[in-house]
């Protein structure tokens, strides 16, 4: 018995936890050395070139590490661009107001202001370089403040010291032991390809609840996102990314096509199975099994877009006679339903082939020809970037009021912190704790920097010993940095442990100017805190959320009145990246999300069938008396999704219902031009009618379904 | 070529214009090797990138300042 107990531990690896400890701590610890190494690199060619101050050099490396190269190089190109604007309008700024220092305040308060509200506006890491372009012009001019004539020698010292830092981390962290950014980007497109294709195939049964498709929305969304999230950050660290870089926008954008003609479909089917049409349903759902086939060759091949594409094409030829063949055997009052659901089938099928095949094309690195340039677009809430815009203008006020009236010698210090931090923090959703685990650690790196500086600096000589002293309290950053358990505690720390030590050549031992500073930094830190309790945060609050779904519903208006030129995909892109906003804050299960959800589903359908309709609208053979008709509906419908209401709602049902009647009327001499037309007004009138979606509580009892085709 | 070049009245180090150009036939030429993916056939791409660059712009520097 104990014999076999002993056997069965020894044949596994005896402790299985210490294996995944290891391998875990391993990558923390490269990060910790690439840190350490890119900054003790530009602490020596700093004091190698003599820079006037090397800390700021190695603060910008500490700002920029990040554990994958693709992170750096990106964040490092947009810190070099924000670098050289807020030093170019720092020396503007200097060279206007010498000697007027309320105007000089004032303007240079505004403009991190504005900046601190323009990262709001972005994603990624160009955010990033609005921040800095405020931080910058700060930096360079309030070491100065006091001394006009100094700015340009400011300036140009610490641009250069700045780029010193962003070209040593961007070369360690892509030379040495490199994490590639690609492999994730390359390992999430394909996770996500085989997701849809295997949604697609396994829903062959037609119908699919509710509940799943919303769930499949929110996974289709945010690879949508996260896919062009990753895609700006790769074009940095790799040629042969940046050389595809086209190729996947559109890929993304026929990505996002497909998935909208799909959820499409199966609305439409589900709605005709809860309004007992089974027959036409059954006859749809025959109609997509084609498709289905199409998408499952042997198993091997199933997520291989090289054999799926060939079958799509071949499944294309298929659908129309077979449509045909599934009319005849329907009732004609049911023939413009079956119509409407057989377009919306052969739309997702060609743009399944062209999505497949654009895929199999990016797999075999077939890169010949150019293709059509798209853009993600993004959904911005310009009254949220607002209010960062009035907090970090009172916070640089109420600091240079202060400054002002009390000639304080480290104003300058506390102005500098307080820039830096409200900027950082003005597009978080949460910046009391990112603010509060911060000060942790700036406070905890201060104590540090004040032993290595009195204790341990002293007793030696060279740049060695340099390292020696003060490289043990520096490790402890980056490390925590790796540790999610407290976000912010480690940048804290680095930061406060680095620029309170203000390794500088040589060194100079001034402990009242140490704790002055030490002093200063903590109030300007403390002081963007207070900003953010009178001017709380916006970004995820419930204020936002709301405007954010207004912002949403509005699509399907920009959809009706827009401009037709490449509508269809800023429809598509805007869409999905505020809804992946607003339900990243969104409580799972909550009655907002569900609201949400359904809104969003409600808005994705509408507005690409509005969009559709106009484009048949456009054809030159439509004819105008339904012209006229037809704009009516699709202007009573972005009304209603302007102010939703029972009033609203029955205008725009009575509308596309007109529409349809006029339209049906000339199908007999303009079939080519009116037949498509009519099947997206069904669609139109058919998810108006839907008493799942978001327009249930508009809807009257007393719109029965009456056909009037 | 001169040491120093004064763009807009203020003295800059030629070397940094120089530099400069240097990293624009790098891009130039990563956008070629990408569009091929030569790239695939190099052990250590970012090493041979950085090193191409220090050939470049060495030999640049060497030649116009020489």
């Amino acid at each position: 018995m104990s014999a076999a107990t002993q056997a069965t531990p020894a044949s596994a690896p005896r402790w299985p936890w210490l294996a995944a400890f290891m391998a875990e701590e391993r990558v923390a610890w490269i990060f910790v050395a690439k840190t350490v190494l890119a900054m003790y690199i530009t602490c020596w060619l700093a004091m190698l070139f003599q820079l006037e101050q090397p800390a700021t050099a190695m603060i910008t490396v500490s700002i920029v590490m990040h554990p994958q190269s693709g992170m750096v190089l990106a964040k490092s190109f947009y810190r070099a661009l924000g670098t050289l604007a807020g030093s170019l309008f720092g020396l503007t700024l200097m060279s206007l107001f010498p000697q007027q220092r309320e105007l000089f305040l004032l303007s240079l308060s505004l403009w991190v202001a504005l900046c601190a509200g323009g990262a709001t506006l972005y994603r990624n890491f160009a955010a990033y370089g609005f921040v800095l372009a405020g931080y910058t012009a700060a930096i360079v001019t309030l070491p100065a403040v006091s001394n006009p004539l100094a700015v340009f020698d400011s300036a140009v010292m610490r641009v250069s010291e700045v780029l010193l830092g962003i070209i040593v981390s961007g070369v360690v962290s892509d030379v040495v032991l490199p994490e590639r950014l690609r492999l994730l980007l390359r390992r999430s497109a394909r996770e996500y390809f085989a997701h849809f294709i295997d949604f697609a195939r396994g829903s062959t049964g037609g119908s699919i609840p509710r509940r799943e498709m919303e769930q499949a929305h929110m996974r289709f969304v945010r690879a949508a996102v996260q896919l062009e999230d990753l895609r700006a950050s790769v074009i940095f660290e790799d040629p042969e990314a940046r050389a595809r870089s086209s190729r996947m926008r559109l890929l993304n954008q026929r990505y996002m096509a497909a998935s909208t003609s799909f959820q499409s479909v199966h609305h439409l089917i589900n709605r005709l199975q809860r309004s007992d049409h089974d027959k036409v349903a059954a006859a749809l759902i025959a109609l997509y099994a084609p498709i289905g086939e199409a998408l499952s060759p042997e198993p091997a091949m199933q997520q291989d877009p090289a054999s799926l594409a060939p079958r799509l094409l071949a499944c294309e030829e298929v659908l129309p006679p077979l449509a045909a063949n599934l009319r005849a055997n329907l009732p004609q009052a049911t023939w413009l339903e079956f119509d409407t659901g057989a377009n919306l089938l052969r739309r997702f099928a060609s743009e399944m082939r062209d999505f497949t095949s654009l895929e199999a094309s990016l797999r075999a690195g077939n890169l010949s020809g150019s293709v059509e340039t798209v853009h993600f677009r993004r959904g911005n809430d310009y009254l949220g970037a607002g209010v960062s815009v009035l907090r970090t203008f009172l916070t640089m006020s109420a600091l240079s009021v202060f400054w002002l009236m009390s000639g304080w010698p480290f104003g300058s210090s506390a102005m500098l912190l307080a820039t830096i931090f409200s900027g950082l923090f003005g597009a978080s959703a949460h910046p009391m704790t990112g603010i509060v685990n911060t000060l942790i650690g700036y406070v905890a790196g201060m104590v540090a920097g004040y032993v290595v500086t009195f204790w341990l600096l002293p007793g030696g000589d060279g740049f060695t010993m340099l390292i020696i002293a003060t490289l043990p309290f520096l490790l402890i950053g980056p490390y925590l940095t790796t540790r999610n358990a407290l976000p912010g505690v480690g940048a804290g720390y680095t930061l406060g442990y680095v620029y309170i030590l203000a390794l500088k050549n040589p060194m100079v031992y001034d402990p009242t100017h140490f704790l002055n500073d030490a002093i200063a930094q903590v109030v300007g830190l403390g002081l963007t805190a207070v900003a953010f309790v009178f001017v709380p945060a916006v970004t995820g609050s419930g204020w936002q959320r709301r405007r954010q779904l207004v912002q949403l519903r509005r699509q399907v208006v920009q959809a009706a009145t827009a401009p037709l030129e490449g509508l269809l995909y800023r429809f598509e892109s805007v869409n999905r990246d505020i809804f992946q906003q607003v339900v990243a804050y969104t409580r799972q299960d909550s009655d907002e999300s569900r609201s949400l959800l359904a809104w969003a589903l409600s808005v994705h359908e509408c507005g690409r069938a509005v969009i559709e309709l106009r484009r048949d609208m456009a054809h030159v053979n439509f004819p105008a008396a339904v012209g006229t008709v037809v704009s009516g509906a699709v202007q009573a419908i972005a009304r209603l999704y302007q102010q939703p209401g029972a009033e609203a709602w029955r205008q725009a049902d009575a509308a596309v219902d007109r529409a349809i009647a006029v339209t049906s009327q000339h199908l007999e001499h303009a079939r080519g031009s009116c037949q498509s037309a009519l099947a997206h007004l069904h669609l139109l009138r058919s998810a108006l009618r839907d008493d799942e979606s978001a327009m249930a509580p508009y809807i009257q009892s007393s719109a029965e379904p009456n056909h009037a085709s | 070529m001169p040491r120093e070049i004064a763009l807009a009245d203020a003295l800059v180090p030629g070397l940094l214009l120089v530099f400069g150009a240097c990293l624009l036939l790098l891009w130039l030429v990563d956008t070629l090797v990408g569009r091929f993916g030569l790239y695939r056939f190099v052990w250590h791409p970012p090493l041979f990138r950085l090193a191409l660059f220090v050939c470049m712009f060495g030999a640049a520097g060497l030649w116009l300042f020489h």
